[in-house]
């Protein structure tokens, strides 16, 4: 029922939203660095942060599309490739200050870290994948690659599986006694699956009529 | 290894300012120009008021290839420690232990002694000179300290109690009240803490028992009112807030040895070779420093405490 000009109004919406979320913490994260509130280990904090922002906003960008399908949204469809470009960003810097702040580019510290280190192995397999993802998002790729690239973008779930693996492995403990901080990859994990259940076809057409039917059966209920 | 900072100076009773600082302040002076990295960290110490080992001191011996050691900010040092008791949120544990009862406190010695004894705080400054000692800290984390705390040799009190020929380990157990710590309420690790030393570890010269840091008494979140220092191995060790000292013949089971043995190994010695899964142990980020600086073995300490692994695989035994 809407028309263009009112679409891509929303489209701006959505465009501005994913800027926000993906730009304010940037923003706020820079300025408490320059500022010096980052604490005594500053290196430490801002891995741990560009690494939390990172997945968070992989997840968000995941769930971009079920969001849309099942409440029929349509106009945070625009959020989706921004949202991720933006996890792909961050997981960047995040790798940037592990080689070049932390490491300060000693190649082989780097490589030792990376060779020695399963957690740390399966952060760069995840950082390429989002990598490769990033620089084939536009518009030429996709005409280009056609149902390829479908197949291709469908490997952002093997880098989000990877990145809550890297951070499983990163917590101080014991996975298999859960002895330890698991809360937050715990929760990023059932996030995951939770996204994986619901790209299964027949699991969107049952949530569909109960979402989307709610509406006109309610009277204004206050 | 000219590099260590060990020092041990004795207090004499309600004496203020250590006498290390009347000793090296003149080589402070003399390095800081061709270090610079003191003057930078003292300008960023807010005003230390009443603490006497200014931070961005930087100790006598230092120089060479090795980098100097400068003491760490008192702001550092009791602002940034792991005490999971509280939380395990390094930079909010000092308020979130800052209300923690550490009067009266009692610490019990026993096990396989002649003389056990409950040990009152009164007593044991009392009884044990304090001295000041200047360690480097190493966590296993991969960060590192350099702490000039006040205590006394464990073998001091161990020697008070004598130990039966049977004892061959010592076990640390850290007090345990959920009602003030809200990290030992959420169940994610077995506490009480417990560490342990083998007997010959515990009565070397190194190993204190410690009271104090920076001359004051030692903040809540450091481990008040009395922890153990060891330091040659990793941070986890210096076992914070101890209520009980048994001496054992069995290697007594400690908490990060029990959850991941793979991981923490019940020696914990600081150790470049010895890799860990998680973090770099040949290298590490010095608090108030940017970039890294090589890891040492046994932290720097490996004159004094390598005979006691002689004949031991410490890549097998780590
Ligand atoms: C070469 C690639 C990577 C390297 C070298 C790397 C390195 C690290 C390191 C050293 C830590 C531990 C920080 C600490 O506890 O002190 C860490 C944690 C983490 N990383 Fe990565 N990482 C890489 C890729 C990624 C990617 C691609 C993501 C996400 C998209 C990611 C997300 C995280 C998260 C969420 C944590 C946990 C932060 C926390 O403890 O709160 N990492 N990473």
């Amino acid at each position: 029922m809407t028309d263009r000009s009112d679409r891509s109004i929303r489209n701006q919406w959505g465009r501005i939203s994913a800027h926000l979320l993906g730009g304010v913490p940037l923003i706020l994260l820079g300025w408490q660095l320059v500022q010096g509130r980052l604490g005594f280990n500053p290196v430490e904090s801002v891995l741990r942060w560009t690494g939390r922002l990172a997945l968070g906003l992989l997840l968000l960008s995941l769930s971009v599309t079920p969001i849309r399908k099942i409440f029929k949204i349509s106009a945070i469809s625009a959020m989706r490739k921004p949202l991720g470009l933006y996890a792909a960003l961050y997981a960047f810097l995040h790798f940037s200050v592990f080689a070049l702040w932390d490491y300060q580019l000693n190649i082989r510290q780097i490589y030792l870290e990376i060779s020695n280190k399963p957690f740390i192995l399966l952060g760069m397999i995840a950082l390429l994948i989002l990598l490769v993802l990033a620089a084939t998002s536009f518009r030429f790729w996709q005409r280009k690659l056609g149902r390829k690239w479908v197949w291709l973008h469908r490997s952002v779930y093997a880098a989000a599986l990877l990145v809550i693996l890297h951070y499983l492995l990163a917590v101080k403990g014991d996975l298999f006694s859960l002895q330890g901080a698991y809360a937050p990859p715990l929760i990023a994990a059932g996030i995951l699956v939770l996204l994986l259940i619901l790209r299964i076809p027949a699991i969107q057409q049952c949530l569909r009529p109960t979402f989307t039917q709610q509406e006109p059966d309610q009277p204004a209920s206050d | 290894m000219k590099e260590k900072p060990y020092r041990s100076v004795p207090l004499e009773p309600g004496e203020i300012t250590p006498k290390y600082l009347y000793k090296t302040r003149r080589q402070f002076m003399k390095q800081i120009g061709v270090v610079g990295l003191g003057a930078l960290l003292a300008s960023c110490a807010p005003a230390n008021s009443g603490n006497p080992g200014a931070p961005g001191m930087v100790l006598p011996g230092a120089g060479g290839e090795v980098p100097a050691d400068v003491l760490t900010a008192y702001e550092a040092v009791t602002g940034y420690c792991n005490f999971y008791e509280f939380t395990t949120n390094k930079e909010t544990v000092d308020e979130l232990a800052q209300d923690f009862v550490t009067q009266p406190w009692s610490v019990q010695v026993d096990g396989l002694v002649d003389s056990p004894k409950a040990y009152s705080m009164e007593d044991i400054l009392a009884k044990f000179t304090q001295e000041e000692r200047i360690y480097r800290m190493r966590c296993v984390e991969g960060w590192s300290m350099v702490i000039p705390w006040t205590g006394f040799p464990l073998r001091q009190l161990l020697e008070e109690v004598q130990p039966t020929s049977e004892a061959h380990y010592v076990a640390f157990e850290t007090a345990l009240v959920p009602e003030q710590m809200d990290g030992a309420r959420s169940r994610m690790f077995p506490f009480p803490y417990t560490e342990g030393l083998r007997l010959d570890e515990a009565l070397h010269d190194l190993t204190i028992l410690a009271t104090g840091l920076y001359d004051e008494p030692l903040p809540p979140q450091n481990g008040a009112p009395i922890r153990l220092v060891v330091p040659w191995k990793y941070g986890f060790k210096s076992i914070k807030s101890i209520v009980r000292i048994s001496l054992v013949a069995e290697q007594p089971p400690t908490l990060w040895n029990t959850i991941a043995p793979n991981e923490y190994g019940f020696y914990a010695n600081v150790n470049p070779a010895v890799d860990h899964p998680r973090w770099s142990q040949a290298t590490e980020r010095r608090i108030g420093e940017s970039g890294r600086r090589d890891t040492l073995l046994m932290n720097g300490y490996a004159e004094e405490v390598m005979p006691l692994y002689e004949g031991m695989d410490l890549t097998v035994d780590f």
